[in-house]
């Protein structure tokens, strides 16, 4: 694991469903994943308005991850369809205005699969630890 | 409507017919649409008129004996959005007496994504359009010799060529034509002073039975024209954003870019495609108390007031990006000169770009974000459940 010192912060939304419950299960079979995840519980991953993912960038998130059921899973069924297409636009659009798109990860994690979440998270962590501080974190201006 | 995959895309008609109609355009097109009200086959038009202190022009809703010899369907500046004029007049329902439009290509493209959300009901209007040479920015048409340009905005009408000194969006505009609307009136590819009046649905055939003029067989030649001229200016559309891009990306260039802004949210309010009645950056959702900012300030060494400029900016373009037809609306608005038409077609550019959705170009092609289709943009998602399956 690179070790830079850097604990980033990563904000994750997670579908009340699927992937919290991922969430809770990796903590009641006491997996051991990187601290660095603040969780915002949404009853759906297509809750989750590009908007929110700036939001988070722009506020000096390091990082954002969006989990929802697998594809066909959705507990409203399709909900996710939604939400791969929104994340989709939030990617596209911070990469055409060079913000780091790889700041943004979209996962599936189905409500059975608590060491998949611990995976994702460690995984995440690392990929953001090795992209160092985000920069509009210290921009006065934004 | 959910899944995607089963909408068909298809809505070509055929473009071989066409009525010539010769003489000077404007005389033309004006006793085109008087023959039309005596006829009574439309009730009213809706089309831009000179003011009464005649230095800008308005939308005006106008009948047989009306405004319509101060009405002019080419104006040489867009003052608002003819898609949010016509959204005043059918937000809340039906139109009921036959209306016809005219419109600029791009604000014809703004009512096709506003019929598409629901805030235009195209049932018994008739859209017009025609091949658009481009428009002043308000304020050079404000504060120059109006005379001297509208005299060469007449000759770049007739003559279809770029409109010099037009605003920058529509230097870049590559879908100039009236395609698309029920009537489109064709000036590009004729050879002496006239203009096609060609249908572009059965509305506008239905229209168009029993007027009088030569039906030339040339429209083969107007075809070829804008094909050549629509590859010229899609090259020159990318490479202009594509250069405009370099000198945007990054925090710290779009800071700079964004600095002058004074956060007066006209570019959202004059936008077409804005059509919120509440919208989510005036609302109170993003203020907090005077605790919040002080952190922020202390996090940051600093804070600029008001707060998340640029999360208004980008925020707002995933909300409109997709269906931004480049119209320029937002910049004639900006009183800080902030490039924001550019700034949003850039933007739209690369998200339509994801959908391979182009705005306006058919009522029938839903917008993205109330479709999906099953199996689509794994790129933008991380495939771990496979791998780890294989590994359990």
């Amino acid at each position: 694991m690179a070790d830079n010192g850097m604990e980033p912060k990563i904000v994750a939304f997670l579908c009340n469903w699927c992937t919290f419950t991922a969430a809770d299960l990796a903590g009641t079979s006491r997996l051991k994943y990187e601290p660095n995840v603040r969780i915002i519980k949404v009853m759906c991953s297509s809750r989750v308005d590009p908007v929110f993912i700036l939001k988070a960038l722009l506020d000096g998130a390091d990082g954002v991850l969006i989990g929802g059921c697998a594809p066909g899973d959705c507990h409203y069924s399709k909900g996710n369809f939604y939400a791969r297409r929104k994340v989709a636009l939030a990617k596209k659009l911070a990469e055409s205005m060079g913000l780091d798109s790889k700041r943004i990860r979209l996962s599936w994690i189905p409500a059975s699969e608590g060491p998949l979440f611990a995976r994702v998270v460690n995984e995440f962590t690392e990929s953001i630890k090795q992209l160092g501080d985000n920069p509009t974190k210290r921009e006065v201006y934004i | 409507m959910t899944a995607l995959d089963e909408v068909n895309m298809d809505n070509e008609v055929s473009m071989n017919k066409g009525i010539w109609i010769e003489g000077p355009v404007k005389k033309g097109i004006l006793e085109f649409f008087s023959g039309l009200l005596s006829s009574k086959k439309v009730e009213a038009v809706l089309m831009p008129a000179k003011n009464k202190s005649k230095d800008s022009y308005a939308w005006f809703l106008m009948g047989k004996d009306g405004l319509l010899e101060s009405a002019e369907p080419f104006p040489p500046v867009m003052t608002t959005q003819g898609a949010r004029a016509l959204s005043y007049l059918t937000k809340k329902g039906t139109a009921w007496k036959k209306t016809a439009v005219v419109l600029r290509p791009c604000e014809l493209r703004a009512t096709i994504e506003l019929a598409k959300i629901k805030q235009v009901d195209l049932n018994n209007l008739v859209l017009i359009s025609f091949d658009c040479p481009g428009a002043y920015p308000l304020e050079k048409y404000f504060n120059e010799d109006q005379k001297e340009l509208d005299e060469i905005f007449g000759a770049c009408l007739s003559e279809q060529v770029e409109l010099e000194g037009a605003r920058a969006v529509c230097s870049i505009c590559h879908r100039f034509t009236g395609r698309g609307a029920d009537i489109e009136i064709g000036l590009m590819g004729g050879e002496a002073k006239g203009f096609w009046l060609i249908p572009g649905s059965g509305n506008g055939e239905e229209l168009l039975e029993g007027v009088s003029g030569s039906k030339p067989d040339n429209l083969e030649a107007r075809e070829k024209k804008i094909a050549e001229a629509t590859i010229q200016r899609e090259e020159k559309r990318n490479n202009t954003l594509d250069s405009f891009r370099e000198t945007v990306m990054g925090p710290e260039n779009l800071m700079n870019t964004l600095s002058s802004c004074i956060n007066c949210h006209n570019c959202s309010r004059v936008c077409p495609i804005c059509f919120c009645r509440e919208c989510y950056f005036d609302s109170k959702a993003l203020s907090s108390e005077a605790d919040n900012m002080l952190q922020r300030a202390q996090r940051k060494h600093g804070l600029r007031l008001p707060p998340d400029l640029l999360l208004f900016h980008l925020g707002r373009m995933t909300h409109m990006s997709i269906s931004c037809v480049s119209c320029g609306a937002c910049e004639d608005a900006c009183p800080a000169n902030v490039p924001v038409s550019m700034l949003f077609s850039l933007a739209g550019r690369n998200t339509q770009a994801v959908f391979e959705y182009e705005p306006g170009r058919s009522i029938e092609e839903p917008v993205p974000y109330k479709v999906f289709r099953f199996e689509e943009l794994k790129d933008f998602e991380t495939p771990y459940t496979k791998e780890y399956a294989k590994e359990q």
